[in-house]
């Protein structure tokens, strides 16, 4: 059997005879009625603001939960799961984290001193408590529906989607402890401030990037069961840790005035403390991707019918680039209606894939909806799903994209006051 | 591909169900209640040397109350900001300073407003003027909030803007300096 995925067993349990079913229920009322009491002061002293601050961090976490929810393109997460995921990290995570965080910072001045809580509190109470609390809701997640964890990617997604709900709440938190720092009234502008500051520059290497690192270590943990305990425990720590490290580094004094305030030494700085922790998540996406991908292509590697996936679409159908690329060339080929069928191509076949994981006999069930989404493909005329040759025009629409999120970064923080 | 075993569908974390469950509310609730009680059964206090300027942050000293101790929950000293916090009897002393970059008028609305903007929170009387130790001028006031008083100051000096609240019950604030020109600030920026 492949160690890349485990094939989710038949759930013997539903889930409301789950007593951990309950357990996680509880707790995510519990931090909904705490979120809901601490939204309902901030409605009270600045509903402007407050409404403001949702909608901007809402609308934020709009392209984050699409990114994250691709990525497990094959084999995708249950829609139930992935909110219960952003649930956590939104209601229970944050909850536990607003009084742990403040009293470990506490404690830190009080068994250090003053000064180092002021130094390194942010950098040692935070993510110490944070990233235990987020990394529970992947376990949360395992509890009630293990069945659904069964690639270390699913880890990562679920890690993702529970730190991206988690970063949204703070920052929503963020932008209103800083219109009442303002002492202006209910004013939008400490709220424009704050999602320029938390949602764009450290947007990208926060909760969502620490999330998926601890989520990785739990999925490996789920799934390598091929491995001894005691490695498997090991290698989730270790994942963990690694969380906590990004977030410390990120939260920590270190490099603070190395580069000036410059807008190029601002920029410098993101990139030394955020590009280490986003190059890991992204090789460890890459490869968790690609050994979830040959696992799953493979699998319809043996069904040799090219009815249901030809030789080309095999080799399109295991990477996300290629899939895009044969998504594009249907879109020039033969419109867009094409484009959107031959996705729909593309998800029924990873379905057939899982589904024949569970059950290799079960060709026929999922057969059924490729058939009628090549059919519907062919209708436009274009009978196969294959990637084309790399257009010159792509390569120029991604460094030009490149290009642009680096101009408007500049501006952001030159807008900031950066000098 | 293979079978999935019993001995894989009876591994962790999954199946030890209530157990794990369990667990994890208990980590939940020592991270939101246990640090919290660990966190107040510790002291807060701490002596501070009298008459001895006090360094709040970003090159601002404070000459602490007489008889006051420091409370480390509410003090963090840096280099671009800083805030402290003293104790005497029931009043406590907050001293917060920070980057700033408008003028002493538009300082003192900033405070009044934060002071309005917490519930149950009301200015009372006139403001006036007031200058520390050191001759800097400010402007001060009083607030109440129920059954507790307080007095405010604001400063402005090199970009900073420096805000004392003083607060405390009647009866202990009638006991203690309650003047905020007993306190004493003097840049070294």
């Amino acid at each position: 059997m492949s160690e890349a995925v485990r094939p989710a067993a038949p759930r013997s349990v539903p889930f409301l005879r789950q007593p951990a079913f309950w357990i996680v229920v509880t707790l995510l009322a519990v931090g909904a009625v705490r979120i809901s009491q601490i939204a309902a002061l901030f409605f009270r002293a600045y509903p402007i603001a407050t409404v403001t601050a949702i909608v901007m961090f809402g609308l934020l976490a709009v392209p984050f939960w699409l990114f994250v929810s691709e990525l497990d393109f094959l084999e995708r997460e249950p829609a139930g799961l992935r909110v219960l995921a952003f649930a956590w990290g939104g209601l229970v995570a944050t909850s536990v984290s607003i009084p742990g965080s403040t009293a470990l910072d506490n404690l830190i001045a009080k068994l250090g001193s003053p000064d180092l809580a002021a130094e390194w509190g942010a950098a040692l109470a935070g993510p110490t408590v944070e990233e235990i609390a987020k990394t529970l809701g992947v376990v949360a997640i395992v509890l009630i529906a293990r069945a659904q964890v069964n690639s270390v990617l699913d880890g990562i997604v679920y890690g993702a989607l529970v730190g991206l709900g988690f970063q949204i709440v703070e920052d929503v938190v963020f932008a209103i402890g800083a219109v009442q720092q303002a002492g202006l009234g209910d004013r939008v502008q400490p709220v424009i401030t704050t999602f320029l500051v938390r949602g764009f520059l450290a947007g990208i290497w926060s909760h969502t990037l620490f999330g998926a690192l601890a989520g990785a270590g739990i999925g490996y943990l789920v799934v390598r069961r091929e491995r001894g305990r005691r490695h498997r425990i090991a290698v989730a720590a270790l994942a963990l840790l690694g969380a906590w490290a990004s977030h410390s580094l990120w939260n920590s004094p270190i490099l603070r005035d190395s580069f000036g305030d410059s807008v190029p030494g601002v920029l410098a700085v993101l990139l030394v403390k955020g590009l280490p922790p986003l190059l890991l998540v992204l090789y460890l996406v890459r490869r968790a991707h690609d050994r979830e991908a040959a696992y799953y292509v493979g699998i319809l590697e043996t069904v040799r019918d090219p009815e249901l996936i030809t030789e080309g679409e095999l080799r399109v159908l295991g990477s996300g680039s290629r899939r895009a690329a044969a998504r594009r060339l249907a879109a020039v080929s033969a419109g867009r209606e094409a484009k959107v069928a031959v996705r729909l191509l593309q998800r029924a076949q990873a379905a057939l894939a899982v589904e024949l994981s569970r059950d290799s006999t079960a060709v026929e069930a999922g057969a059924g909806l490729v058939r009628e989404r090549r059919a519907a493909l062919a209708a436009l005329g274009y009978p196969e799903a294959v990637e084309g040759a790399r257009s010159w025009k792509h390569t120029a629409s991604t460094v030009g994209t490149a290009v642009v999120a680096l101009a408007v970064l500049w501006v952001a923080l030159s807008a900031l006051g950066t000098s | 591909m293979g079978r999935v075993t019993r001995r894989q569908l009876t591994d962790l974390p999954g199946t030890l169900g209530l157990p794990v469950a369990l667990a994890l509310a208990s980590i939940l609730a020592a991270l939101a209640f246990g640090l919290p009680v660990l966190d107040r059964a510790l002291p807060a206090e701490r002596p501070v040397t009298p008459g001895e300027p006090y360094r709040v942050g970003a090159g601002v000293t404070v000459v602490p109350p007489p008889g006051a101790t420091l409370d480390v929950t509410g003090t963090r000293p840096g280099e671009t900001r800083g805030t402290a916090l003293f104790r005497t009897g029931g009043v406590s002393y907050t001293i917060d300073v920070e980057p700033f970059t408008g003028n002493l008028t538009e300082a003192a609305v900033r405070l009044r407003q934060r002071i309005t903007g917490i519930s149950g929170h009301q200015i009372t009387g006139t403001q006036l003027a007031v200058s520390t130790a050191g001759g800097l001028a400010g402007v001060q006031g009083g607030y109440t909030a129920g059954d507790r008083d307080g007095r405010y100051a604001v400063f402005v000096a090199q970009g900073l803007i420096i805000e004392v609240m003083v607060s405390g019950d009647d009866a202990d604030l009638s006991t203690v300096p309650t003047t905020i020109g007993t306190l004493r600030y003097e840049s070294h920026r």
